[in-house]
């Protein structure tokens, strides 16, 4: 309980005199009442101020007004906090009833910051189901969408990117004004990138103008104000807050939850800016700090987020389907470059084919080629290349390759089975058998061909002759006549002494026949040399009668000295008792 | 810099629009006197070497069909009464004009302007009047949207006024 200390001795001076009827001498009166005073006086004191406190109303509500809170506070605590609302509630509801009706916009200002967000929440759920039922709405219809868009970009020329944002640009706040809503004085302006703007003040003054005309010209009674207008494709969405207007310019059609993040930005600001606001005096300078809040609310939104998705992937596709098929170009001509050279580096070994230039670049090849070499077109098919696609020129001519000489000797001398020809360094060599009559012609003409500069018959043994040595002319035994049945092996032979004999002629060669007349081993030996050379003579005449020239046979007896066989069975008794031939070329001299 | 807003009042055409045309940064056609009844303009003055934006709310003339809105003029830091002294009835509604301002909105800086300078043969006022009926207090200034006289004068002795004034 507070007292005021100067308080005190003076109610206590005062009430000490208080007329109590007194017998006594004034002395002993005096210090009686002095002891009374100092044994009783605290205490009555104390019931003086007691008694001031409950009589005197000032004082009570001083003394409660100390303890009422507590005193509500304790009653709550006891549980009874139900007693509590029913006896404060009709106090408190009129008190807010009569608020409202003297003073609306200081329980509204109040309330403003708390009522947003309430409201909002309750409101996004069923606004959430809103949007999504229909973005999806929106999916569906793009494929068929984007054919038309198609054509459209095809129609008006304009590049299919352009038709796209045109199109799917849903939104885009160009400029967000923060203005005092008192004034219509601007406090913060903040434009989207490259959005041309009228001076932000001015536009902010007709702005508040604007919305005060319509306000005063069609507001209902209760605070209505003015909150979008629209021009074409540009929107101005206006969001009021009790000291502070933001307004957002908006191209396109903004969702409705723009109309949240906008009041969610003013309840920021007016928190955050309340003393600034109530007392703006037309410095805009602490607003700068809000600029920040104001650009977060600059947002962009297209229509459909797919199509950016959608393109990426394309663009993969499309990119992996280029790269696959360079890829495989890189490779494809790799490998046909690769071919190439192997066909020209064959081309070059190749007999009878000179490559003077080429190039890979453009498939071609240039040169010289024998007629007898291999076709380079063929060649090249071998190795898998089109010959459409190649130039080949080759200017023909007659190569000394060994290969190409030999084929050429062999293409003009058409050798018989048995012959085989073959040319190295200009010489060209026959080996086998060959008639008399393609002896002398190869004689003749190989030296004529291209290439050859000599010829070699070494191993080349004349058929005729080798057919007219192998004849065996038998005889009876002791006889000089040859065995009967033989006449056809003497015509043989002389045919093929005619052979020889032209040969002989066209080689210009003297040919003599060495007819040998042997006998067996039986018998003595002077004997048997006279009858083989009987056996000579014998068939000497028989050719010579066949129109052989004498001088170029050569009759010989030779006896048991060369035997056909060796050993003494019949047969081969037989055979020695016979007659061989054997044929000797030599040149004949120039000199008569 | 610093921003205020000034309302410009007057009778119909006393010539406040021509008055302050050439003076003004204006992005508005002027059709939207006639539709709501202002027209928003900028004067940027400077005052003590500080430069001052003056938004100025161009208010329609009050007249027979149209009653000004007071709403516009919430918020303002002061304002220019125009008057056209060739035609006395324009002062006199200056002068009621200027009360009710002055209730509705408290006592703000002001300027009295008496336009068409240039006509002074023809005016139906007494300057000499004038100046004795308002006191040295008030400001005065006689300007002329013809040549111009006294407009820069009237803007810049407003906004001092309404610096060195609370508001």
């Amino acid at each position: 309980m507070k007292t005021s200390p100067s308080h005190m001795p003076e109610q206590a001076q005062r009430r000490a005199p208080t007329p109590e009827p007194e017998e006594r001498p004034e002395a002993s009166d005096r210090a009686f009442e002095e002891l009374r005073h100092i044994i009783v006086s605290p205490e009555q004191e104390q019931i003086v101020e007691i008694r001031s406190r409950i009589e005197n109303p000032e004082r009570r509500v001083e003394d409660v007004s100390s303890v009422v809170a507590e005193a509500i506070q304790l009653r709550r605590q006891q549980g009874d906090s139900a007693a509590l609302s029913e006896a404060l509630a009709p106090t408190v509801e009129e008190t807010l009833r009569d608020s409202v009706r003297k003073h609306p916009h200081v329980l509204a200002d109040a309330l403003f910051p708390v009522m947003g967000p309430a409201i909002r929440k309750s409101i996004t759920e069923t606004l959430r189901s809103m949007l999504e039922s229909f973005n999806e709405a929106l999916e569906h219809s793009l494929s068929v969408r984007g054919v038309r868009w198609r054509i459209e970009a095809l129609r008006t020329g304009k590049p299919f990117a352009e038709i796209v944002l045109m199109h799917s640009l849903l939104f885009r706040v160009e400029q967000v004004f923060l203005i005092h809503r008192e004034t219509g004085l601007v406090l913060a302006h903040v434009t989207a990138g490259a959005v041309a703007s009228q001076d932000p003040s001015l536009v902010a003054g007709m702005l508040s103008a604007i919305q005060q005309f319509v306000h005063d010209s069609f507001a209902s009674p209760q605070q209505e104000t003015l909150d979008s207008m629209t021009l074409g494709g540009l929107q101005v969405w206006i969001e009021e807050g009790p000291h502070a207007v933001i307004a957002a310019v908006i191209r396109g059609h903004a969702p409705a939850d723009y109309r949240l993040a906008l009041k969610q930005a003013l309840e920021d600001i007016e928190e955050k800016f309340s003393a600034t606001l109530e007392d703006f005096g037309g410095d805009a300078g602490p607003f700068r700090s809000a600029e920040a809040r104001l650009e977060a609310l600059l947002v962009t939104h297209y229509r459909e987020r797919p199509s950016s998705a959608r393109k990426p992937r394309m663009t993969l596709a499309l990119g992996a389907v280029l790269l696959a098929m360079a890829i495989a170009w890189i490779f494809y001509s790799l490998d046909q470059r690769h071919r190439w050279s192997q066909f020209v580096r064959s081309l070059r070994e190749h007999p009878g084919i000179v490559v003077t230039s080429e190039s890979d670049g453009r498939w071609q090849v240039r040169g010289f080629r024998d007629p007898l070499a291999s076709d380079p077109a063929t060649e090249l098919a071998r190795y898998g290349l089109d010959r459409s696609k190649a130039d080949l020129e080759f200017a023909p001519f007659y190569s000394l390759d060994d290969t190409i000489v030999t084929e050429r000797a062999i293409d003009l001398l058409r050798p018989p089975s048995d012959v085989k020809l073959s040319e190295r360094a200009g010489r060209l060599s026959a080996s086998g058998l060959a008639s008399s009559a393609w002896m002398a012609e190869f004689g003749q003409r190989a030296p004529l061909i291209a290439g050859v500069r000599s010829v070699d018959t070494t191993e080349l043994r004349n058929s005729d002759i080798a057919s007219l040595e192998s004849i065996i002319l038998t005889f009876p035994r002791g006889q000089s006549q040859p065995d009967s049945g033989q006449q056809n092996v003497v015509t043989r032979a002389a045919r093929d002494l005619g052979a020889i004999r032209r040969y002989a002629d066209l080689t210009n060669q003297q040919a003599t026949i060495l007819i040998v007349g042997h006998t067996d081993s039986s018998g003595i030996e002077s004997t048997n040399q006279v009858l083989s050379n009987q056996r000579a003579a014998v068939v000497a005449a028989m050719l010579m009668r066949d129109g052989i020239p004498k001088a170029e046979l050569l009759p010989r007896g030779v006896g048991t000295e060369q035997p056909l066989r060796t050993d003494q069975s019949d047969d081969a008794q037989h055979l020695n008792r016979s007659v061989t031939f054997h044929v000797n070329l030599s040149p004949i001299s120039s000199a008569p | 810099m610093l921003q205020k807003k000034i309302c410009m009042l007057g009778s119909f055409s006393v010539g406040k629009t021509s008055l302050v045309r050439r003076f003004v940064e204006s992005i508005f056609d002027e059709k939207y006197h006639t539709t709501i009844g202002v027209k928003v303009d900028k004067k940027v003055v400077s005052v003590n070497r500080d430069e001052v934006t003056l938004v100025l709310w161009d208010i329609h003339g009050e007249d027979v069909f149209q009653k000004m809105r007071m709403t516009y003029l919430r918020g303002m830091s002061g304002y220019l009464i125009v008057v056209d002294p060739t035609r006395r009835q324009t002062f006199e509604d200056a002068v009621a004009l200027q009360a009710r301002v002055e209730e509705a909105m408290g006592a703000i800086p002001w300027i009295l302007i008496l336009n068409k300078c240039d006509l002074i043969a023809e005016w139906e006022i007494d300057p000499e009047r004038i100046g004795a009926s308002e006191g040295s207090r008030q400001d005065v200034i006689r300007t002329s949207a013809k040549t111009g006289e006294g407009v820069e004068q009237a803007f810049s002795r407003l906004a001092q006024a309404m610096l060195h004034s609370p508001c």
